[in-house]
C-alpha cells in the first residue's frame, strides 16, 4: 500500500498538466485530414483576404472607370472589371471580409444571447421558462425580412458592426430554442440533482455543468449557423437590401449575376464569388464536424 | 437528542391540467411519515415501486419541496433550508441510483470528487488534488484514476466515485437512494461491504432506502416498510424480518427467494398461505382508499399500522 501511493505520487508528478481543450481538439483535427484540410484552406482564406485588405484600398477599388467597363481577366485585373469597370479581385477580397466579418460577429452575438437564453429557461423551467420563451415568441413572429430592410432604407449609412446587430437580433431564437430544449432534456439527469445535494450555486451548475454537457449542440449549431450566415447575408445583398456597391460582399458581387448577359458571357464576375461561398461553406461545416467529434469524449477518433 | 428526526413529513406533487394548468388534484407521494434515525446506524426504506421512499430521501436533502412536516438535524430545523451554500448541506449527502447519470460525464474523476470540496474548502490545487487521490484510495480506485473520464470506468467503480464524492466533506448523514439496484449482483455485495466499511471508518449513519429486502437485512439495523406514501410497519431488523405484524410486510417478505431447492414446495405453500390472507385481510388493513392506518406501538421499537378496532 504504502510503495502503491509512492509510485502513484511519482506518476501524478508527471502529468500535473491535464490535456486541455484545446489538445483534445488539435488530436481530434490530426486524426481527420479532411477537417484538418478544411481548417487550413479556412485559415488561409481568412488570413490572405484580412491581410490582403489592409493593403488595398477601397475607395479606389470602387471608383468607376468608363475606360475599363467589361474587361475580362488578364494582366491589368487578375479577374477582370464588372460593367462599372471596378477591379472584380479587389472587389472579392473586401466582399469576403466584409462577408466572414459579418458572418462571425453574428454567429456570436446570436450565439451568445442565445445559449444564456435557452440555459436560464431550460434550467429553472416554470414561470422563468414560461416569461422567456413568451419573449422570444414575440422575436420570432417579426417578420425578419421586412425588418431588415425598412432598417436599410431608414438609416442612411449602417457599417458592418451595425448591420450585424440588426441581424443579430432577429436571429437568435433559433439557438435558444434548441438550447432549452437540450436544457430541460439535461437538467433532470442525476448529475445536476447531484450537484445540487453537494452545495453548487445555480449559476455554477448553469455554467459549469449544464454548458459543458450542451456544448456539442452549441458548437455544431453555430458552425452551421456561421455558414448559414454566410449565406443569408449574400442572400440580402443579392436581393439589394445588404451593402450597397461601393460595399462590396459575397453578395453584391454574386447580385451582379441578376444581368442575364453577365450570367452567360461574363462569368467572370460572378463565379469567383460563388466558388468562395462554397468552399468556405464546405469547410465550415468540415470543421463543425471534427469539433462536434472533440466535445464529445465518446465519439473521438484520437 | 435525536440525531435526524422526521415529522409527518408530507410531499404532495400538484397534478396540472385543464385550461390555464389548473391544479386538479395532488399525488400524494409521501403522506405523513414520522422516523427517528441514531447516530451511526443505518435505517432501512422499503417498499415497491411509487410508494415514496426515493421521495421521503429527496426531500429531506431539500431536492424536493415539502408540503408539510418537519426534519429535525441535530437539534436543528432543516425543513426550510434551501439556501445552496448552506453549512447543513456539508452534513448530509447523497449516493444516487443510477452510476451512469450521476457523474457528469464531461468532466474527469478528479473534478467530480473535488466539487464539494470547491464549494466549501479553500484548498490549494495541490491539496484539493491530494485530497481526492487520498478519497479514490478510501474508495478502493486507483489514484491515478483523477484524470480519467465517468465513462472509462465500470458501473461499480463509478458507484464508488459516487460515494467518494458524497463522503468528500465528511458529511454525517448520507442517504444512499438504492445505491446498488443499477449494478450487476457480483458487484452488489462488493459496495455494500464497501459502504459497511466506510461507515464504521468515518462513523457515518445512512437513510438507506431500497426495495430489495435481502440488501435491506444485510445492511440496515432498523427499517420502515411503506406503501403508498405512508409507513406500514416500523421495527428493528429482527421485529420486521421474524416477527411481522401486517399483512403487506409479512407478503414482502415471503417474497424473498431462497436458494435451497428442498424448501421450494414449501415456500410456495406458504406463499400462497400468504397472499390468500393478504386478499382476505385486506379491508381490514387498509381504510376505504387502500391507504394504511396510523401507527400503533406494539413494543418499544416496533409499530405497526393497524385498524382502530385492532
Amino acid at each position: 500500500m504504502v510503495e502503491n501511493s509512492a509510485t502513484a505520487a511519482v506518476k501524478t508528478k508527471e502529468m500535473i498538466k491535464t490535456p486541455s481543450g484545446f489538445n483534445i481538439i488539435w488530436r481530434e483535427l490530426m486524426r481527420d485530414k479532411l477537417a484538418l484540410i478544411s481548417l487550413i484552406c479556412l485559415i488561409g482564406i481568412a488570413a490572405f483576404v484580412y491581410g490582403v485588405s489592409l493593403v488595398l484600398d477601397q475607395e479606389e477599388i470602387v471608383r468607376v472607370d468608363l475606360f475599363a467597363i467589361y474587361q475580362s481577366p488578364g494582366e491589368d485585373f487578375i479577374l477582370g472589371t464588372d460593367y462599372g469597370g471596378r477591379d472584380v479581385f479587389g472587389q472579392l477580397i473586401i466582399g469576403t471580409k466584409n462577408s466572414l466579418s459579418i458572418a462571425i460577429i453574428v454567429t456570436l452575438m446570436t450565439g451568445f444571447i442565445g445559449v444564456v437564453f435557452g440555459l436560464v429557461a431550460g434550467y429553472f423551467g416554470g414561470h422563468i421558462d414560461n416569461m422567456l420563451m413568451r419573449i422570444l415568441d414575440f422575436f420570432n413572429i417579426l417578420p425578419f425580412t421586412m425588418i431588415v430592410i425598412a432598417f436599410v432604407a431608414i438609416v442612411p449609412t449602417y457599417s458592418v458592426l451595425t448591420f450585424s446587430i440588426i441581424m443579430a437580433a432577429f436571429l437568435w431564437m433559433g439557438i435558444a430554442r434548441l438550447i432549452r430544449s437540450k436544457a430541460l432534456q439535461e437538467k433532470e439527469l442525476d448529475y445536476i440533482q447531484a450537484a445540487r445535494t453537494l452545495g453548487t450555486s445555480n449559476f455554477k451548475i448553469i455554467f459549469k455543468h449544464l454548458l459543458p454537457n450542451c456544448s456539442s449542440l452549441i458548437i455544431v449549431t453555430m458552425t452551421l449557423n456561421l455558414a448559414a450566415n454566410i449565406g443569408l447575408e449574400s442572400g440580402l445583398s443579392f436581393l439589394g437590401f445588404g451593402f450597397p456597391e461601393d460595399t462590396p460582399s459575397l453578395g453584391t458581387l454574386l447580385s451582379y449575376a441578376r444581368n442575364p448577359q453577365t450570367l452567360e458571357y461574363r462569368w467572370w464576375i460572378w463565379v469567383p464569388a460563388s466558388v468562395l461561398i462554397l468552399i468556405l461553406m464546405l469547410c465550415i461545416n468540415n470543421v463543425g464536424q471534427a469539433l462536434k467529434r472533440a466535445t464529445d469524449a465518446r465519439q473521438r477518433r484520437g | 437528542m435525536g440525531f435526524l428526526k422526521v415529522e409527518d413529513l408530507k410531499v404532495h406533487f400538484p397534478i396540472k391540467g385543464g385550461f390555464f394548468g389548473r391544479t386538479l388534484g395532488y399525488v400524494k407521494a409521501v403522506d405523513g411519515v414520522s422516523f427517528n434515525l441514531e447516530k451511526g446506524k443505518t435505517y432501512g426504506l422499503v417498499g415497491e415501486s411509487g410508494s415514496g421512499k426515493s421521495t421521503t430521501g429527496r426531500a429531506i436533502i431539500g431536492l424536493n419541496h415539502i408540503t408539510d412536516g418537519k426534519i429535525e438535524f441535530e437539534d436543528k430545523e432543516i425543513t426550510k433550508i434551501h439556501r445552496a451554500k448552506a453549512e447543513i448541506r456539508k452534513d448530509i449527502q447523497m449516493i444516487f441510483q443510477d452510476p451512469y447519470s450521476s457523474l457528469n460525464p464531461k468532466k474527469r474523476v478528479l473534478d467530480i470528487v473535488a466539487e464539494p470540496l470547491r464549494n466549501f474548502e479553500r484548498l490549494s490545487r495541490k491539496e484539493e488534488r491530494f485530497k481526492v487521490q487520498e478519497l479514490l484510495e478510501l474508495v478502493g480506485l486507483s489514484p491515478e484514476s483523477i484524470l480519467k473520464y465517468p465513462h472509462e470506468f465500470s458501473g461499480g467503480q463509478r458507484q464508488r466515485i459516487g460515494i467518494a464524492r458524497a463522503v468528500a466533506l465528511k458529511p454525517k448523514l448520507i442517504i444512499a437512494d438504492e445505491p446498488v439496484s443499477a449494478l450487476d449482483v457480483s458487484v452488489q455485495a462488493q459496495v455494500l461491504n464497501f459502504m459497511k466499511e466506510i461507515q464504521r471508518e468515518l462513523d457515518l449513519t445512512y437513510l438507506f432506502i431500497s426495495h430489495d429486502l435481502g440488501v435491506i437485512r444485510h445492511m440496515c439495523d432498523h427499517i420502515g416498510i411503506m406503501y403508498k406514501g405512508r409507513f406500514v410497519e416500523e421495527g428493528t431488523a429482527n421485529e420486521i424480518f421474524n416477527e411481522p405484524q401486517h399483512i403487506y410486510t409479512k407478503r414482502l417478505i415471503a417474497a424473498i427467494p431462497d436458494i435451497d431447492p428442498n424448501k421450494r414446495e414449501e415456500l410456495k405453500r406458504f406463499r400462497a398461505e400468504v397472499s390468500t390472507e393478504y386478499e382476505q385481510a385486506y379491508n381490514d388493513y387498509f381504510d376505504e382508499e387502500g391507504l394504511a392506518y396510523g401507527l400503533k406501538p406494539i413494543s418499544e421499537t416496533h409499530l405497526v399500522a393497524l385498524p382502530e378496532k385492532g
